[in-house]
């Protein structure tokens, strides 16, 4: 009886355009537009050389240090900055264009600077100035109390001591952009929910005329229950691991090196979803429409929650509303993926796969305690 | 197994009290369903039929009564009874991602486990409904006659000695209830008992062997169609279309012997004769005597329509 039901169940799932669409091709789709819209994220973070002129004329020539600075600091592979020199006229045009953040010009012995607009580029330009003025007027007021080894201040004028030594959690690059895998894998964990609630949907008989049939039969409710909800898990983690292929050998997203782990993340999130749809379907007393609502509600606040619309989202909860975030299961299983992925100890990983089995057992053992009656009120 | 008058009582139900909040729905229902009947329970919409069908499977909690099914206490873990019971639902209860010939193999397979035996008795149902050119398609595709047709398939495949069938024609063209009716019977033939459940009387009156009347929960009365038109005054009803009759002259055929009633309403003229009389000849007098014009007149015996409303005050069909 069990194959019989489990196979059955497995053609109905199969050919269930609907649900394979959102249960795999949606979580795909959605993973192709991350990857296109992500990868330009991470391509603005390589730092881009500012591009500056420099009007040269005697009063530059003549300030032999900042001409050094500003050298330095346009040479090499990580450049500051991208340095013209120029006329002041061909400079003002230049700013004018937006061919350059900012320009220097030496005005009675002192460097000052021309900017257009306010942004992150001028500020550093400004910041390098100020450095350097800072620099140069307290060597020449040290100079002018005539210190023992001038050499020995001079070698030692650009050496910045750091007083906190930074230890790494992990041998891992942090990296932002995988929050949204991860949220994304957990996303699609949950739409495992439907599945979950379709189960229920068939096998109560006061929802649909297909349950009554199936109650009607000499199989026992429980039974028939487990059988096609294996048939779900079955093909809800054949789904989960063709994203998971998808993202890892097709997008070339790394989630380290645990790759077990990763799986037995998968699949944990898998069942939490699976478990969430039935114990959201048999908890609603309401029509279809409504419970899918609520689970695409749950589903979708729980993934925000995480941090897969607004990555600081996340923190700000961990932060702010902790409890939160322990009691979200979208947000459990996001974690436990970077957490597998960032940190070279395994604790908080298993606190939350351990949170996450929690909240399985909690929603099959609501779920069994609401679909176990055997009559019902009304019909 | 409990018998009565020397025959097998397949369904008893007693007292069956089933309430939705202040709503009765069953109010004391009491029936028993013979072996090798075609028992009918007639009655309009939302007078409890279904109720007391879903209450009988162990479906709905009721909150009196019993129900024994052969012989025994029907209750949801009843299996060796459900084994031997089909049910045909109001509501088409099939899977649509699966053909006919799926569906009809897996509602079985609830029943059979044998795989050779199941798929004789799925090849049986198919050609019994007349599905077998529709074996490979999916129920969307099937028209609203084929689909009930399907539908009666998943829930006789399994040859049960008990067939309910809850209204099992409505929404159907005239040759698939046609055929449906027929199949019925054929069933039936083969030796399934049958209940059948509608608010259409005449498909009631044309295949059931007895009848339960029943409106706002309760049985109002109970026997074969003879039996229940017996129970009425109305013996025969003639209708003559006519485009005028006077006050006068429909005072004076109210006058004549054995007519109940006359009414002239919507160019038609109604007279009811009571139980035992032959009036049409004495109407037909009297129209050539009083020289009133007609198109067609025609006699009818009572239907069960009559037997509801001389009953209940009101028509089967409100």
């Amino acid at each position: 009886m069990f194959t019989h039901i489990f196979c059955n169940r497995l053609k109905c799932l199969l050919r269930d355009k609907e649900n394979i669409f959102w249960t795999m091709v949606f979580p795909v789709l959605l993973a192709i537009f991350f990857y296109l819209a992500l990868s330009n994220i991470q391509q603005g973070e390589v730092f881009q050389s500012i591009k500056i002129a420099v009007v040269d004329n005697a009063e530059y020539q003549k300030a032999e240090h900042l001409k050094t600075a500003l050298n330095e600091a346009a040479t090499g592979k990580s450049k500051l900055f991208d340095l013209t020199h120029a006329a002041r006229e061909e400079a003002e045009q230049l700013l004018e264009q937006d061919k350059v953040a900012a320009y220097l010009f030496v005005e009675g012995g002192r460097p000052k600077l021309a900017v257009k607009k306010s942004g992150i580029r001028q500020s550093i330009v400004k910041s390098f100035l100020d450095s350097y003025q800072q620099t140069a007027a307290s060597v020449n007021s040290i100079l002018k109390n005539k210190p023992r080894d001038p050499q020995q201040l001079l070698n030692s004028i650009g050496d910045r001591r750091q007083y906190v030594v930074e230890v790494s959690g992990t041998a891992a690059e942090p990296d932002s952009v995988l929050i949204y895998f991860y949220s994304l894998i957990a996303m699609a964990c949950f739409y495992g929910g439907f599945l979950g609630m379709r189960e229920i949907t068939d096998i109560e008989a006061n929802i649909s005329p297909l349950a009554a049939r199936i109650n009607v039969s000499p199989v026992h409710k429980l039974k028939a229950f487990l059988s096609s909800m294996s048939a779900s898990v079955l093909i809800h983690l054949a789904e989960m691991f063709i994203l998971l292929l998808f993202l890892r050998y097709v997008l070339r997203v790394d989630f380290g090196s645990k790759s077990v782990y990763v799986v037995i993340t998968t699949i944990t999130g898998s069942l939490t979803g699976l478990s969430f749809g039935a114990f959201i379907s048999a908890l609603v007393k309401k029509s279809e429409g409504i419970k899918i609502a609520i689970l695409v509600g749950g589903t979708m606040t729980g993934s925000f929650l995480s941090g897969m619309m607004y990555l600081e989202m996340k923190y700000i909860v961990s932060q702010h509303v902790p409890l939160l975030a322990y009691i979200n299961p979208v947000n459990l299983l996001t974690d436990a993926f970077y957490s597998l992925y960032y940190y070279d100890t395994m604790s908080r990983y298993l606190l939350n796969i351990g949170i996450l089995g929690f909240f399985i057992v909690f929603f099959c053992a609501c779920t069994y305690f609401i679909i176990r009656r055997r009559k019902y009120a009304s019909l | 197994m409990y018998t009565e008058g020397g025959r097998e009582m397949i369904v008893r139900v007693k007292n069956l009290v089933k309430r939705y909040g202040e709503l009765l729905a069953l109010d004391h229902l009491s029936f028993t369903v013979n072996d090798g009947e075609v028992f009918g329970l007639l009655g309009p919409n939302g007078s409890g039929k279904t109720t007391a069908i879903n209450c009988i499977l162990s479906l709905l909690e009721y909150d009196k009564g019993e129900v024994e099914i052969f012989g025994r206490p029907m209750r949801p873990d009843a299996y060796d009874i459900k084994r031997e019971i089909g049910i045909v639902m109001q509501n088409v209860a099939v899977y649509n991602e699966l053909t006919v010939y799926e569906n009809i193999d897996y509602f079985c397979g609830l029943y059979v486990e044998d795989k050779k035996l199941r798929k004789r008795l799925v090849e049986e149902a198919i050609n019994f409904v007349g599905l077998k050119d529709f074996k490979g398609y999916y129920p969307k595709k099937l028209s609203g006659g084929l689909l009930r047709r399907l539908n009666i398939a998943c829930g006789i495949a399994h040859k049960p000695k008990l067939i309910i069938l809850d209204e099992p024609t409505v929404a159907v063209d005239p040759q698939s209830r046609y055929k449906i009716l027929e199949g019925i019977l054929e069933l039936n033939r083969l030796g399934a008992t049958v209940i059948y459940t509608s608010h259409y009387m005449e498909e009631v009156e044309q295949i059931c062997s007895r009848i339960m009347i029943i409106d706002k929960g309760r049985a109002i009365a109970t026997g074969t169609k003879d039996e229940l038109k017996a129970m009425i005054t109305l013996g025969e009803k003639i209708t003559v279309e006519s485009q005028h009759i006077t006050p006068g002259q429909l005072n004076r055929l109210r006058a004549l012997p054995h007519v109940m009633e006359a009414e002239y309403k919507n160019k038609q003229l109604v007279i009811k004769s009571g139980k035992g009389a032959n009036n049409l000849e004495a109407v037909l007098d009297f129209i050539k005597k009083e020289k009133i014009q007609y198109g067609k007149i025609y006699s009818e015996l009572p239907t069960l329509n009559d037997v509801f409303l001389e009953i209940t005050g009101k028509q089967l069909r409100d």
